[in-house]
């Protein structure tokens, strides 16, 4: 895989999902595009560079989103790394397991993936959260309410995201010469010959 | 290669899992500094996407199902008043360098001073994300300064934990922050309602109501009415405003904006009582620039 094609990507998808997709929020979901990127890297990429790739996406968004703790006029914002990173390398992980089932050269196939993803990783995240919260957090990191109600919260949001996914991901399908995946196979990747990845 | 290493992976995603689990106080000295060093590279991507989001929809109509005249009323006091803040920001800048040319030095203006603001950092992954903005300790913004949009729509408060160019601000709408206290005002002037002149038949003009409002996200709060005095229900209605009147908060945003009340019903779990539902004048996932109130002194320290 090329790398700085993945980090372009994924910069790109976190900041249209910061500011661009609000866009397209329907009944106060706002559709994320990151589930979509991570399973189409997770359906191609090999599993190191998948996961790799999981890990740094999560990084990122463990840095724009900050934990409230406590503070004498106002809460105390601090970003707290790992919670992100787990549950994305979750998602990925997900996949990599689910792939050898899946037709892959198929943008319909990637919106399923995306919302498995997703789900895996809303799972973990809220897992890691309520241990969290349970001695280190005064407040939830999922935001407020119970962990049930924010995964219900996350599913259908994840299912929003997979729908409005389905544009980006046959896209997506296009640009899979200009990744250089090891497993995409002789047609997709440049005429080169399938090689297996770690 | 390094990266082809799963015993490095194995590694990095245990590195992952210690630091999930340490305490917020373990990275607090570090962490946001590594965000912002992370996230530098987005803000020019996402200050254009954020333009482009306004063009593919436009921001909502603050003032929805409000009679014409009243909202062209509320629309003109929005504007002087934002008219009125970039003024006061002018005059600031001119202050300062009146200051730098002379020695002098202007008097104090009730406490707090305005500061623009660009929303430089949203988190993506969740709603009701904390909002990184591009002033900190260096421009005197401190803990508990309110932030504003739009004159007079409150958005939300200062989180402790910023640094020197950076802060972040935590929406009302997000669960995290707290009750608030605030207090209904009957739409329309001097308490009016639909009623001529604002007097119902055998009624005078409509009370103020104290409310505590709890945040459920997604720009809405939601309180509880207590019954008057009297034991009669509070009169409140869809369409009333409903301003800041919270103690823990700073002088300067008392009276603020918070929302219009959109809705009136049962109360879930007691049915005889009532909750009001309100909804944020302004949309913290689609704000790009805010105004945060300042203290003076802070401003002061802030430029020594």
């Amino acid at each position: 895989m090329r790398w700085w094609v993945c980090a372009i990507a994924l910069a790109v998808v976190l900041m249209a999902d910061a500011a661009l997709m609000p866009a397209f929020a329907w009944r106060g979901m706002s559709p994320q595009l990151w589930p979509t990127l991570l399973a189409f890297i997770a359906l191609y990429a090999s599993r190191g560079g998948a996961m790799w790739a999981a890990v740094v996406l999560g990084l990122w968004m463990d840095a724009l989103n900050p934990a409230l703790g406590i503070g004498s006029m106002a809460p105390r914002a601090v970003p707290v790394f790992g919670p992100h990173a787990l549950a994305c390398a979750a998602g990925a992980w997900t996949i990599l397991e689910l792939r050898a089932w899946l037709y892959r050269r198929n943008a319909l196939t990637v919106a399923f993936a995306a919302a498995a993803c997703g789900l895996a990783a809303s799972l973990t995240f809220v897992a890691v959260a309520g241990l969290r919260s349970s001695y280190a957090d005064p407040s939830p990191l999922w935001g407020g309410g119970s962990g049930a109600a924010a995964l219900g919260n996350d599913a259908l949001e994840v299912l929003v995201s997979a729908v409005v996914g389905i544009l980006p991901a046959w896209a997506l399908q296009w640009t899979v010469p200009a990744w250089d995946f090891e497993v995409a196979g002789p047609r997709f990747g440049g005429g080169r010959g399938p090689r297996q990845g770690a | 290669m390094l990266l082809a290493s799963r015993r490095i992976l194995a590694v990095v995603l245990c590195a992952a899992a210690l630091l999930a689990v340490l305490p917020q106080s373990a990275q607090a000295p570090w962490s946001g500094r590594l965000a912002s060093f992370l996230w530098a590279p987005l803000r020019p991507g996402t200050a254009a996407l954020a333009w482009l989001r306004d063009r593919v929809r436009a921001p909502e109509d603050p003032y929805p199902n409000l009679p014409d005249e009243l909202r062209a009323a509320l629309e003109e006091r929005d504007r002087l008043r934002g008219e009125l803040d970039a003024a006061d920001l002018r005059i600031g800048k001119l202050e300062r360098e009146v200051g730098e040319l002379t020695g002098y030095r202007p008097a104090d203006r009730a406490g707090w001073r305005p500061r623009l603001a660009n929303v430089v950092e949203r988190g993506g992954a969740r709603p009701g994300g904390l909002l990184g903005i591009d002033i900190g300790v260096a421009q005197g913004v401190s803990e508990g300064d309110p932030a504003v949009v739009g004159g007079s729509q409150l958005l939300g408060i200062v989180a402790a934990g910023g640094s020197e160019g950076r802060s972040w601000v935590v929406p009302l709408d997000d669960r995290r922050a707290g009750r608030i206290d605030a207090v209904v005002h009957p739409s329309g002037a001097a308490g009016t309602g639909k009623g001529a002149a604002g007097r119902e038949p055998g009624r005078g003009p409509r009370p103020t109501v104290l409310v505590q409002l709890l945040p459920q996200g997604n720009r809405t709060l939601v309180g509880e009415l207590e019954p008057g005095a009297d034991g009669r229900a509070a009169d409140v209605r869809a369409g009333d405003a409903v301003l800041l009147s919270d103690a823990s908060w700073r002088p300067a945003a008392q009276g603020m904006r918070i929302g219009l009340v959109e809705s009136v019903g049962a109360l879930d779990a007691n049915p005889l009582r009532r909750r009001i539902t309100v909804r944020m004048e302004s949309d913290p996932a689609r704000t790009s620039r805010l105004v945060v109130k300042v203290r003076e002194s802070a401003v002061q320290g802030g430029a020594r």
